[in-house]
């Protein structure tokens, strides 16, 4: 599969990359891009940015890896995140992800069969007040319990993401 | 000049010393996984941790730089019990793997556990992380990602050294490990450094894993003759076998070694090394063929001709000197121009024989042909009759095969003889016999027998005396000096 990063984008990058003093130091940025544009870092975008940013395959590759925020497989249209450290687990995580598990008939870092759902469990997103929390796609959802995860899951389901507007 | 103070030693360093080094200057040894000389510091490994006067908490000497009036402890309790602690961590997933380990005898891990640890886990065994067991990654090397520390000291050394940036350190915290492209080989030509650089058993080498328990294994200096640069190494024998080749770190010529130098030693114990002679294609005793060999150059006369070899040591082209005078023959040649100088930025010679210096020595002492004269001769129809080293041979490739020649050549084995050579001598290879070589920049390498050569197997040297004696131009020579005595009377 043949995969090139387009013009636009490439003018994009060349933007970016001239806001730090180094080339390199766009990394990040632009795999935020990549994966707003294609919903994942696929193999052959992180050979592209490597060759775009003048780094090695290795660099970018251990890079993505790192944070868990870069899916590197294409996932559902709503990407739900469940928090499972300390504060989100004693206000009821492990409930919201059971349920969303039984709901969905998935596992953890698989997607339905509609594409519409690829369920995660992450580390600390940083809102320990508002636990439990989960992220769908860029929006947070706090205090959660199961009948409001029930009635955002119908939300979700016709195709409307609270929050926000996109 | 900062004035530092290790272990109630003082010591002037220069600017710039980190506190491990200046220990290092006083002896006191600091243990380290991350650290190397010749690697950039990283600091990630924290078992060279120690104590610093008025410093809040314990210090990494790697990464510390030595200042004036600084203060260090080494071997404090609140020391110790940190490195214990860090080898504790250090050991939560490492796998239990020791008696199947290669690295076993040689391992970081098993040196600092009994220096510091002996303590019992306090993890259960079953609560260990797993990662992916051992793959072979490139032609050299094996890895197994449990055992790996992630120190990175061969991530740095992909990035620093051959600076082709393979390797990384993938994923998070626990989940670690190092890799590269996926579907790749790790084959930059250095690789072999990097199961050497390996503190643990993550990196392994291909050749040597299995083939004899570290402890069981005997070190002799040795020197590399695969190019000019002439890096010294130290070979690794036992029970008249050679298992590796390791560099001898020096400021002259070499820190690493290449994978191509790490291997020339198989030709030594390979099987089709010759130990009897050869004439065309049919082995036969050595007696016989110097007998053979002799009765055609006899038979040559005046256009029989030597050419020295830069793949043979100071000493034998100086026996082949001599032997082109005991013949009476004005076609030898001692003259090999090649270009010199370091071909990849690391340590490979364009020069790929290890001694053309030395054969210009050679060639200072007895005169004889440039390397195009003699050429010019052969193809002319003068030289009827070469005697000279297989590779050496090579280098008149063309020539021979369009004069007809006879080409009589001494090799260590079969697979070296040259198409259409008329006789074949064997001699005994360098990790057998003393020899002096001398390297790209005038140094001079001088190789020591660490095995035994093949049983009826002589130096270079003794086979030209014999063959002499055989053709009549007797040079009776005892030793290896002899020839190089001989040289100086001319």
């Amino acid at each position: 599969m043949a995969f090139k990063l387009s013009a636009e984008f490439k003018a994009k990058a060349d933007k970016l990359c001239a806001k730090y003093p180094r080339r390199d130091a766009a990394l990040i940025p632009l795999l935020h891009e990549v994966q707003k544009e294609q919903g994942f870092v696929a193999e052959e975008a992180m050979d592209e940015l490597a060759a775009l940013l003048g780094l090695p395959y290795a660099r970018v590759k251990a890079v993505v890896t790192f944070y868990t925020m870069f899916n590197r497989a294409p996932v559902g249209k709503y990407h739900l995140q469940v928090c499972r450290n300390i504060s989100c687990h004693m206000a009821g995580a492990p409930g919201l992800l059971n349920r969303l598990r039984d709901k969905l008939g998935i596992a953890e870092g698989e997607t339905t069969k509609d594409g519409l759902f690829t369920l995660s469990a992450v580390e600390c997103l940083g809102a320990c007040g508002a636990a439990p929390v989960m992220q769908v796609n860029e929006e947070y959802f706090e205090k959660l319990d199961e009948a409001k995860l029930d009635a955002l899951l119908e939300d979700l389901k016709h195709g409307r993401l609270p929050g926000r507007a996109r | 000049m900062p004035k530092i103070t290790i272990d109630a030693r003082t010591i002037d360093v220069p600017k710039g010393t980190s506190v491990l080094e200046a220990a290092q200057l006083l002896g006191v040894y600091i243990p380290r996984y991350c650290y190397h000389p010749r690697l950039s510091v990283s600091g990630n490994c924290r078992m060279c941790l120690v104590e610093v006067e008025k410093a809040p908490k314990l210090l990494t000497a790697c990464s510390t730089e030595a200042a004036e009036g600084m203060v260090v402890r080494t071997d404090s309790e609140k020391v110790k019990a940190a490195r214990r602690d860090v080898l504790e961590f250090l050991l939560i997933n490492h796998p239990l793997d020791c008696p199947i380990c290669d690295q076993a005898g040689e391992c970081g891990l098993q040196d600092y556990y009994m220096d510091y640890s002996r303590a019992k886990s306090r993890f259960p065994a079953e609560d260990k992380v797993l990662r992916q067991k051992r793959r072979a990654l490139g032609p050299h090397l094996v890895l197994d990602n449990e055992r790996c520390i992630l120190c990175t000291r061969c991530v740095r050394f992909c990035s620093e050294v051959t600076k082709t940036s393979e390797l990384e350190v993938m994923e998070r915290g626990d989940h670690s490990f190092i890799d590269l492209k996926e579907g790749k080989a790790l084959d930059n030509g250095y690789t072999l450094n990097i199961a050497d650089l390996c503190p643990v058993g993550a990196w392994t080498s291909r050749d040597f894993r299995f083939k004899q328990r570290v402890w069981f294994l005997k070190k002799a200096p040795a020197v590399c003759l695969g190019c000019a640069t002439g890096c010294l190494m130290e070979a690794h024998y036992n029970d008249n076998t050679i298992y590796r080749l390791v560099p001898r770190p020096n400021a002259e010529t070499n820190t690493w070694l290449c994978d191509r130098g790490r291997m020339t030693y198989k030709a030594a114990a390979a099987g089709d090394r010759l130990s009897k002679g050869v004439i065309k294609n049919g082995l036969i005793d050595l007696e016989p063929a110097l007998r053979e060999a002799a009765t055609r150059i006899d038979e040559a006369k005046d256009a029989a001709a030597v050419l020295g070899s830069p793949w043979l040591s100071v000493e034998d082209n100086a026996a082949l000197a001599l032997l082109a005078g005991g013949m009476k023959t004005e076609n030898y040649c001692f003259d090999f121009k090649f270009e010199t100088g370091i071909a990849d930025g690391i340590l490979v010679n364009k020069d790929p024989s290890p001694n053309a210096a030395g054969a210009a020595r050679v060639k200072a002492a007895s005169g004889g042909l440039n390397f195009e004269e003699f050429l010019a001769r052969l193809s002319g129809g003068k030289i009827k009759l070469v005697l000279t080293e297989a590779r050496a041979a090579g280098l008149l490739k063309d020539a021979l095969k369009a004069s007809g020649a006879r080409l009589i050549v001494f090799a260590n084995n079969r697979g070296e003889i040259p198409a259409g050579a008329y006789a074949t001598l064997p001699y005994a290879s360098y990790f057998e016999t003393p020899g002096t070589f001398i390297n790209y920049q005038g140094l001079e390498r001088r190789t020591e027998p660490v095995v035994q050569a093949p049983e009826g197997v002589k130096p270079l040297w003794q086979v030209v005396n014999k063959l002499s004696a055989y053709s009549g131009a007797s040079l009776r020579l005892d030793s290896a000096e002899d020839a190089l005595k001989g040289l100086d009377k001319k």
